[in-house]
């Protein structure tokens, strides 16, 4: 976007889409020259697709226009926040005009009296509670990637993070829409007031990961921060302790703010990278965060300790302030990062399972990666339920990326055996599109399609995403292959 | 009506002759009744009446409890009730999870029993009728004050089965609570008033029995003395579960009563209480005892919705009409209900609160009004700049019309 990309521009022969789409944008917003298609490419994970042109939109009206072009040329349109993502939602599978909302990034409105802000898609996840902080107001869904992430993408994705639990993910947080449908009008859905009448059409655009429209503006809820926090984290000798002490403390009508776990491979991580001070020898700390008023905060976290020191915990470290709490979040937030010492590569993966199963599929994911023959790192949003189980492994050895797609096939089957589902929060994307037949029937996906005919969006928007079929990126093995070894030490979750 | 013989006979062999009956009085709506009630005992006999509705041409309206048949436009057709009444077993509860999963012809009173045993609840009504089903609330997105705390029914419900209008059983979302597989049907069908499917069974996320609890009324001269206050205490964070504003209270120099209802850890209850004390001590407002409340049931009713700021506002506008409404909102999310037991000239009435809202640009449903009122309007106000799309989901997801026609915004 730079002056020089501009010069670049004119040394390439554009094609009448790019000519079209420059007419509607400005030239200095149409990237199509190869090396600058590139970076469009990929997103945090799996798939590649290189697309014909990428725009970089500055209103709803230039979105608007960029879909009617492309619709004009036939070619599909997938919208791209800052590509975070870990399901390849911001791919373009076929190709077609990626638009990107990076020059959206205005807070239009910070409504402190009604507790809302209004939003373009490209704001990034923590900027809203940046702005609203002065006011005692915060943004609730929290993406580990929340730093980086933006809000068109988290409502495409529905995100989550560790506070969901006792917040809700993001489709709890929209009010309204603002939209551009496939035929290229602008939209808005819902209300900031409540209970709008007519169809929830805002509910089921937030998680449709970018396939029924693209999200222009957000009105999104805030919520006042609460009076005190404290975060406790709890070391056990044994994951299986651990994964009960989360049971006891759901079960016993303490509802967490978060509720985060993290296993020896992770620890040992962790260790290496942020000096912790984990323990060792220690099988599984849980991170538990209390809040609300200082009472109610306080007899929460007097109840959680006693809980885990009744399971066995070897230590209860209690972080009252900021500084402290801070601290105790240090390993979780530096998780992943950390893994990437541990193996050339890992494969993430997203499962939920009823809490009460989490023990029995936590030892059914170690039993699988060991006879695998992988190592796995579980580092996981427990009190949900909400596994992510990291797999390392060397994708130089011939035949290792095969059985690892293997593995995480297994270890799926394993959550969804349980009464869970095949992904809490990274989205189905095109990875996990056949495993949609494992809990959806032909009729249940056939009704959803459906909602996809209403907004007329067939396959102009994000096509090959959350729908088994068998067009796609390509052969899928060999990109498997490629995407996986994208996964480092920038990934989130 | 020629059909009718065998329209009964046809659907008695479906869901058996001691299920299906021509109804007297009962099943009716806006005055209209069915040819046949029908009352199947699975959802696959749910699924084969509609697919029967759709082959003759017959409309078919879902009922539950039968407590909010007065919601949503006169149906342009009606030939079937169906009746979810024997669809009303608990499924599956498993406390540790925090998830139970019901049939929707069970009554949130029983399914509320339940739950309580194991310390839980489910965090939508009370509602004033015992009857109303968890199908039914859904289908109406039915909420109550504690969505002050808890949300409303499209933030507790992870899961739902729903019979499609051609008759397939379908499942939308699932039972874990936390779940982005496939598009979120559940948020559709919920407040979908019975047109895009037939609800049958739901999963809900349950919450634990506070602890403590505590319930403090206090009487304010205007509402927005009321609305501040209510504003104060969500800014401090105290242990709330419902705040309701209901006024005004007639003969009275503070006709206004706040009730708030609190829950939560029992020391933090008690802080809250005696904050909520001195904050009203320093203030204008008084301690009350709530009375009974009117319990006659209302000629007209309407639910308006606005930013919480606007409230004051609205009540005020609502306030300063000659038939004075009796009023019950909700201060912090703006949501309010007015109703008139007596009133002289409805339509009159209604076009003033109409034209009340659209100055303040807030919705307005007519939740209750005469018959022939009804017949004129379309009870949702007018089409939202979406509507385009609303009408084109009807049209896939029910493109013959078989469930409830005519009874949803724009006569969908």
């Amino acid at each position: 976007m730079a002056s020089g990309g501009t010069v670049r521009l004119w040394a390439v022969v554009a094609s009448k889409l790019v000519r079209d789409l420059q007419a509607a944008v400005g030239a200095r917003w149409v990237l199509h020259a190869p090396e600058d298609l590139l970076v469009y490419e990929y997103d945090a994970t799996i798939e590649r697709g290189l697309p014909d042109a990428v725009v970089l939109p500055d209103s709803a009206r230039q979105v608007a226009a960029a879909v009617r072009i492309s619709t004009k040329h036939g070619v599909a349109v997938t919208a791209r926040g800052a590509g975070t993502g870990l399901s390849g939602g911001a791919i373009p599978c076929e190709g077609g005009v990626v638009i990107v909302t990076s020059r959206m990034n205005r807070i239009l409105q910070l409504d402190v009296e009604n507790r809302l802000a209004v939003v373009e898609p490209g704001v990034i996840n923590l900027d809203i509670s940046q702005q609203a902080a002065p006011h005692g107001l915060y943004f609730a869904p929290d993406p580990s990637s929340q730093k980086a992430c933006t809000i068109g993408g988290n409502v495409a994705e529905n995100a989550g993070g560790p506070h969901c639990l006792r917040y809700g993910t993001t489709t709890n947080h929209v009010l309204a829409l603002e939209i551009v449908t496939a035929d290229g009008q602008i939209v808005w859905l819902g209300s900031p007031a409540a209970d709008p009448p007519g169809y929830d059409l805002t509910g089921v655009v937030v998680g449709s990961e970018g396939t029924l429209a693209i999200v222009t503006k957000a009105v999104v809820r805030l919520l006042h921060k609460p009076e005190c926090t404290i975060t406790l984290l709890a070391i056990f000798d044994e994951v299986g302790q651990a994964s009960e002490a989360v049971s006891a403390i759901i079960g016993e009508g303490v509802l967490p703010a978060a509720l985060e776990m993290m296993d020896k491979n992770t620890m040992e991580a962790v260790e290496a990278a942020v000096h912790a001070g984990y323990p060792p020898d220690a099988g599984a700390v849980l991170l538990i965060e209390v809040e609300g008023l200082q009472e109610e905060a306080q007899e929460e976290s007097d109840a959680v300790q006693a809980i885990c020191r009744r399971l066995a915990a070897r230590e209860v470290r209690v972080g009252l302030s900021e500084e402290e709490r801070e601290r105790l979040w240090a390993g979780r937030k530096g998780a992943l990062g950390a893994l990437g010492r541990l193996a050339p590569s890992y494969y993430i993966l997203d499962g939920v399972v009823p809490r009460s199963r989490l023990p029995s599929v936590l030892s059914g994911v170690y039993e699988a990666c060991d006879r695998h023959g992988f190592r796995v790192a579980n580092v996981f949003h427990a009190g949900d339920g909400n596994l992510h189980p990291n797999v390392m492994f060397d994708e130089r050895v011939p035949g290792t990326t095969e059985r690892v797609l293997q593995l995480g096939e297994e270890i799926m089957r394993l959550c969804v055996d349980a009464g869970g589902s095949i992904t809490g929060e990274h989205g189905v994307g095109y990875e996990k599109r056949s495993y949609m037949s494992w809990i959806f029937t032909e009729d249940d996906l056939e009704v959803m399609s459906r909602l996809k005919a209403a907004f007329g969006a067939a396959e102009r928007f994000n096509p090959g995403k959350v729908f088994p079929t068998s067009k796609g990126c390509g052969e899928v093995s060999s990109r498997m292959r490629a995407a996986i070894a994208k996964v480092g030490p920038d990934a989130y979750v | 009506m020629v059909k009718q013989a065998s329209v009964l006979a046809d659907l008695e062999s479906i869901v058996g002759r001691d299920h299906a009956g021509a109804p007297q009085d009962s099943y009716q709506v806006d005055g209209l009744a069915p040819q046949v009630a029908v009352r199947p005992g699975s959802y696959e006999e749910v699924a084969n009446v509609l697919r029967y509705a759709r082959s003759e041409g017959l409309a078919v309206i879902p009922w539950g409890g039968g407590t909010m048949m007065h919601a949503g436009n006169v149906p342009s057709r009606y030939d079937i009730a169906l009746s979810l009444s024997r669809l009303d077993q608990l499924i599956e509860h498993e406390p540790a999870d925090l998830t139970v999963t019901c049939q929707a012809g069970m009554a949130l009173t029983q399914l509320q029993r339940h739950l309580g045993a194991s310390g839980q609840l489910l965090p939508l009504g009370p509602f004033p009728e015992a009857e109303a089903t968890i199908g039914g609330i859904l289908a109406a997105n039915a909420s109550s004050a504690v969505r002050y705390a808890y949300g409303a029914p499209r933030d507790v419900t992870i899961g739902l089965r729903v019979v499609t209008a051609d008759g397939h059983l379908t499942r939308a979302g699932g039972k874990v609570v936390k779940n982005v597989a496939g598009y979120d049907l559940c948020k559709l069908y919920i407040g979908s008033l019975g047109t895009l499917g037939v609800i049958v069974e739901a999963t809900f996320k349950v919450a634990p029995v506070p602890k403590a609890q505590s319930a403090v009324s206090l009487a304010f001269p205007t509402p927005a003395a009321a609305c501040s206050f209510g504003t104060e205490l969500l800014r401090r964070g105290l242990s709330l579960r419902a705040m309701q504003l209901l006024g005004p209270l007639r003969d009275s120099a503070i006709p206004w009563r706040l009730d708030l209802d609190l829950a939560g850890s029992p020391l933090a209850v008690q802080r809250s209480q005696k904050e909520i004390t001195a904050l009203a001590a320093g203030g204008v407002a008084s301690p009350v005892t709530p009375d009974a409340g009117q319990t006659a049931p209302a000629t007209l009713a309407c639910k308006l919705s606005v930013l919480p700021s606007q409230l004051p506002t609205l009540i005020a506008r609502l306030t300063e009409l000659d038939d004075l409404p009796a009023i019950e909102a909700l201060p912090t999310i703006g949501v309010l209900r007015a109703s008139w037991t007596q009133i002289d000239d409805a339509e009159a009435t209604l076009e003033r609160v109409r034209s009340i809202a659209s100055t303040l640009n807030t919705s307005c449903i007519v939740e209750r009004c005469p018959i022939e009122l009804k017949r004129k309007i379309d009870v949702f106000g007018d089409a939202p700049p979406s509507f385009d799309l609303m009408r084109r989901v009807k049209e896939q997801f029910d493109p013959t019309s078989v469930l409830s026609p005519g009874r949803f915004l724009g006569r969908l």
